[in-house]
């Protein structure tokens, strides 16, 4: 039976999609395509608000059909959107839908004709990543993860006029091919062991075999596949250049909505399917690998960084360095700390790309000298800079430190304290280039002193985004108890 | 200066007056937030309004929460001691984590020092002008943490308050400092939170590894109940030592300080050198001594040996300084080591000792660092070379730093000589008990230091104050202290004399607090 809760949100994005390329061809090219942008908000947000209906399931008198248990599933179980598949989605729609924002912003000060396909894209990217979040089987879960990709690619080098664009979207492209490939390999690999291809099947039928160098090599190439997705190092090479050269929403988006879904497939696959005695001692060794090698690398190539995109793409290789060692703590304490780290670098993130996307906009630069006065330029962007970047590098009051707290505290109780001492101390390693933008804002008197323009929506976003920073790192308990609902879901 | 004198003593007496019937009783109001709340209130209130009231509201809530902070001094109840005034809320149950502030003897001594910190530091903020709101905002934020460290009883509240009021000093030191500033406030940033990693660790290590599953340090306290082994304390009690003592500048972390206390802005160095950095010794006593006794007793010996070359070495740096302000910042960093080194010692008199001095070298450090900050408004320069003659300009100023001088040096009658003095009583007796000498071994060198301290105060004294004017014009141009730049520095003299005249009251309170650690730690017998 196909419960259609099990995937309502990508309904809604798809058939947004769709609604967006028929209503371009109602409005004239030259308009301004407001149509086409309410259009695309409205849809995000209803799929948003379609995550009540999935999460209410069961309870909600309207919902006939669900399932007694509250986790609809369709397609044989193939799709299952349990607590945990909401909670990401979540991530990913808000993700997606404060990338809108921003690209409306971006493509005022970048004019293109194509602006309609690009939201189109956009949302079909979304439909995977947020598809992927409650695959139970690997062909599901792969196919998700390629429609999520490939629009990715399209993503990236959407600028096609713009040289950088183009080289990101093209190195994109060919190692995220050669990532997927080898991904798939491992995929083959496990079928070939267990003869089935839901996770939760894999899983029982590797809990009955010994470990075998084949079997490892597959792991091995799992792991490789999907790190690069979220940027581990050292599978981290096109981060930089790829999150550089791509238009700042997209690099935005690839930042949280790409890397929340790949550490959702993550989730699912290591925590369901290979969480066998055989393997597991394996993997979490080379997670710990990743982990400190993503947040020695990515922290101290992030300090010479002098474009603020880049920074951002080697702080982002760090951040996902410091998600893994939750991911492979594991458990019920390290995945509630690794989503809720999830949802307070959504909200640090987003507030700061919103703000690069507004002053780029403005100044025409993405040069962390050219921020220099910012606070009297717009004070709410030099805030939003000083609380968002304080509160990636996690010091309090902000929800970062929380966060951090949480994820450190994780890895202390399995006894990996030296992932959390250099977990610590690349923390404020980080600090520096935190501060040197942030140093830039607040700090010196302004060249040009022209007050930067923004809409009030704009403004309003990035007051909640600070507002949501600042209230977590008080009173995280809310959030807090969300996560761990949705992390005790993947282990019912 | 009526309205000044009005926009003090009201809030004041009201603090003072109003409070008397609810401060103590089951439904009592929560006194100890209000130390953390209101200076955020102020914050708020600075931000909403008109910039020309920025100061006024300031100063307003800074008297008022002095007022508060005499109250609690007087109400705390010698009688009953342990920790009064409790507020505990549970805020993350199931990481044990609770919002419990709480104070006995030795943390009201700090919560008084931080309110006539921050009276004082108001005070001499009078006159900024530039980007005064947000200067106003930054810098009553800066005291909310500090006094909530002090406060709490959690230790993640404890961590989170202190690095609370690390971000304003960064901020404060990078737009409002003098000379290089933003590398002493990226300096000061980077060591204090990397000091900081290693205390969120071990408090994370400690958690773990206890048997309570709690932040609570009343709980922590209580080492059958922890059951932390020996061993986990040994290889423990360094680390979270050294976390902390980055704070108070223990060597061979102590360089950010002459720098970020070189570039601060006045009062910025003032509740830094006062209040923030006496935040290490401080939680040495509260947190690593009774968590992990016998990590303490088996690294003390050996970790005296750095303070004892804080203070030693600070001194003779502090001799070769050219910079007014540097020689002040060196001086701070030596009288840590003096703290750092009475706690070493595991006396009950030496660690009196140590909260004496850390409540005297508050006084007196945010003393000689307005003083510092005055002169140089006046004169426009730092450099001691430049400087001479300074009495016959600005006689009063020239006597207050006499007598911060002599404050620092340790002279009977004034704060330093009460913390001075037990430290150095309690490395002597230390050797007394089964055949340890390495204190005694120890303490003729430290007494050393205060000869040095006396050689170089005294020089700074004579080229900045005495000798010949160095400059003609300021004998035209420059004047002597006004009413609000004075008013700062008598008020802080006056608690300096106060305590070096009759410690009694200062002493039995910070005894409360230390006669039951060292019943539970039970010494190097």
């Amino acid at each position: 039976m196909i419960q259609v809760q099990a995937f309502l949100p990508e309904l809604w994005l798809v058939g947004t999609a769709f609604l967006v390329l028929i209503a371009d061809l109602v409005q004239k090219s030259t308009a301004t395509k407001t149509l086409v942008k309410a259009i695309a908000v409205i849809g995000v947000i209803g799929a948003l608000l379609s995550l009540f209906c999935v999460a209410g399931c069961g309870s909600c008198p309207v919902n006939a059909c669900c399932p007694m248990d509250g986790v609809p599933q369709a397609f044989g179980g193939f799709l299952k959107t349990d607590g945990l598949a909401v909670f990401f989605k979540f991530i990913i729609l808000m993700a997606t839908l404060l990338t809108l924002l921003i690209s409306f912003r971006y493509f005022k000060a970048n004019p293109t004709h194509y602006l309609t396909e690009f939201i189109a894209v956009l949302l079909f990217s979304a439909a995977g990543a947020s598809a992927l979040t409650s695959a139970q089987e690997i062909i599901t879960l792969y196919v998700a993860l390629e429609t999520l990709t490939i629009s990715s690619y399209l993503l990236a080098s959407f600028m096609k006029k713009d040289k950088e664009s183009n080289e990101a979207g093209m190195k994109y492209l060919l190692l995220g091919a050669f990532s997927s490939a080898l991904l798939l390999f491992g995929f083959s690999y496990l079928y070939g062991f267990t003869g089935t291809t839901v996770i939760s099947e894999i899983g029982k039928s590797l809990a009955s075999q010994a470990s075998s160098p084949l079997l490892t090599l597959a792991v091995i190439m799992i792991i490789a596949g999907l790190a690069f997705k979220i940027s581990l190092a050292p599978f981290h090479m096109w981060t930089p250049d790829v999150y550089e050269g791509a238009p700042t929403p997209i690099t935005a988006y690839l930042s949280v909505a790409s890397k929340t879904a790949g550490f959702a497939a993550f989730v699912r696959l290591f925590w369901v399917g290979l969480s066998v005695p055989a393997l597991q001692p394996t993997w979490i060794g080379l997670f710990a690998v990743l982990a400190v090698l993503s947040i020695i690398l990515g922290n101290l190539e992030a300090l010479p960084q002098r474009n603020i995109k880049r920074l951002m793409a080697y702080s982002s290789i760090a951040q996902a360095g410091y998600i893994s060692t939750g991911f492979l703590v594991g458990g019920q304490l390290g995945l509630t700390a690794v989503l809720f780290y999830i949802f307070v670098y959504l909200f640090a993130n987003m507030g700061v790309f919103l703000a690069i996307a507004i002053v780029q906009a403005k100044t025409g630069s993405d040069q962390i000298e050219d921020y220099a006065g910012m606070w009297k330029r717009s004070p709410l962007i030099g805030i939003v800079l000083l609380v968002g970047l304080l509160s990636l590098a996690g010091v309090p009051p902000f929800a970062g430190f929380a966060g951090k707290w949480y994820l450190f505290g994780s890895a202390i109780s399995k006894g990996y304290i030296w992932i959390a001492l250099i977990g610590m101390v690349f923390s404020v390693v980080s600090l520096y280039y935190y501060l040197q933008v942030a140093r830039q804002a607040l700090f010196p008197e302004p060249k040009d002193s022209s007050p930067i323009e923004m809409n009030w929506v704009e403004r309003l976003v990035l007051i909640i985004c600070v507002l949501i920073t600042i209230t977590l790192g008080f009173w995280p308990t809310p959030v807090m108890q969300l996560a761990q609902s949705a992390a005790s879901s993947l282990f019912n | 200066m009526f309205s000044v004198l009005a926009a003090i003593l009201v809030p004041f007496a009201v603090s003072f007056g109003l409070f008397h019937s609810v401060v103590q009783g089951p439904n009592f109001l929560p006194i100890l937030s209000t130390f953390i709340i209101a200076p955020i209130i102020s914050a708020l209130l600075v931000m909403i309004a008109p910039e020309k009231y920025a100061r006024w509201i300031s100063l307003v809530v800074a008297s008022f929460v002095l007022g508060l902070g005499f109250k609690l001094f007087l109400n705390y109840q010698a009688s009953v001691s342990g920790f009064q005034f409790v507020e505990d809320v549970p805020w993350l149950k199931n990481l044990g984590i609770s919002y419990i502030l709480g104070v006995d003897g030795m943390s009201t001594l700090m919560v008084l020092l931080v309110t006539c910190v921050y009276f004082a530091g108001a005070l001499i903020s009078w006159n900024i002008s530039l980007r005064r709101k947000e200067y106003f905002v930054l810098f009553s934020l800066l005291v909310g943490g500090v006094a909530g460290a002090y406060e709490s009883l959690d230790l993640f509240f404890f961590f989170l308050f202190y690095e609370f009021a690390v971000l304003p000093m960064y901020l404060l030191v990078g737009i409002w400092g003098t000379g290089r500033k933003e590398y002493a406030a990226m300096k000061l940033t980077v060591y204090l939170l990397a000091g900081s990693a290693f205390m969120l660790v071990g408090f994370l290590a400690i958690y773990f590894t206890s048997n309570v599953h709690t932040f609570d340090i009343r709980a922590l306290s209580d080492l059958s109940a922890t059951g932390l082994s020996v061993s986990f304390q040994n290889t423990w009690f360094p680390l979270l030592f050294v976390g902390f003592g980055v704070i108070s500048a223990l060597f061979p972390f102590h360089t950010w300080s002459p720098d970020g206390y070189g570039s601060a802005p006045t009062a910025a160095s003032m509740l830094h050198a006062g209040v923030l950095k006496s935040l290490g010794g401080y939680s040495i006593i509260r947190v690593a001594l009774p968590l992990m006794p016998d990590g303490a007793k088996h690294w003390l010996p050996y970790l005296a040996i750095l303070a004892l070359i804080n203070m030693l070495y600070a001194a003779i740096v502090a001799l070769k300084q050219t910079d007014f302000k540097y020689v002040i910042a060196y001086s701070s960093v030596s009288h840590c080591g003096t703290i750092l080194f009475g706690i070493c010692t595991l006396e009950a008199a030496g660690l009196n000792g140590a909260v004496i001095q850390t409540f005297s070298h508050g006084i007196v450090a945010a003393m000689t660092f307005a003083l510092v900050g005055t002169v140089y408004g006046k004169a426009h320069t730092r450099e001691l070379a430049k400087l001479g003659g300074l009495t016959s300009v600005m006689p009063i100023l020239g006597g207050l730093f006499v007598a911060a001088s002599m404050a620092n040096v340790g002279l009977p009658g004034l704060s330093g000589f009460v913390g001075e003095f037990l430290v150095f009583l309690g490395s002597y007796q230390s050797g007394f008990h089964g055949g340890f000498t390495i204190f005694q071994a120890l303490f003729p060198i430290g007494v050393l230091a205060i000869v040095l301290t006396a050689i170089y105060y005294l020089r700074l004294a004579q080229m900045v104050f005495f000798g010949p004017v160095k400059d003609p014009h300021w004998k035209e141009e420059v004047k002597d202290g006004s009413f609000v730049e004075i008013l700062p520095i008598a008020f802080l003299l006056i608690v300096s004399l106060a305590v070096g005249l009759y410690p009694k009251p200062f002493v039995d309170m910070s005894n409360l607090s230390i006669a039951p650690l060292i019943d539970h730690i039970g010494g190097f017998k």
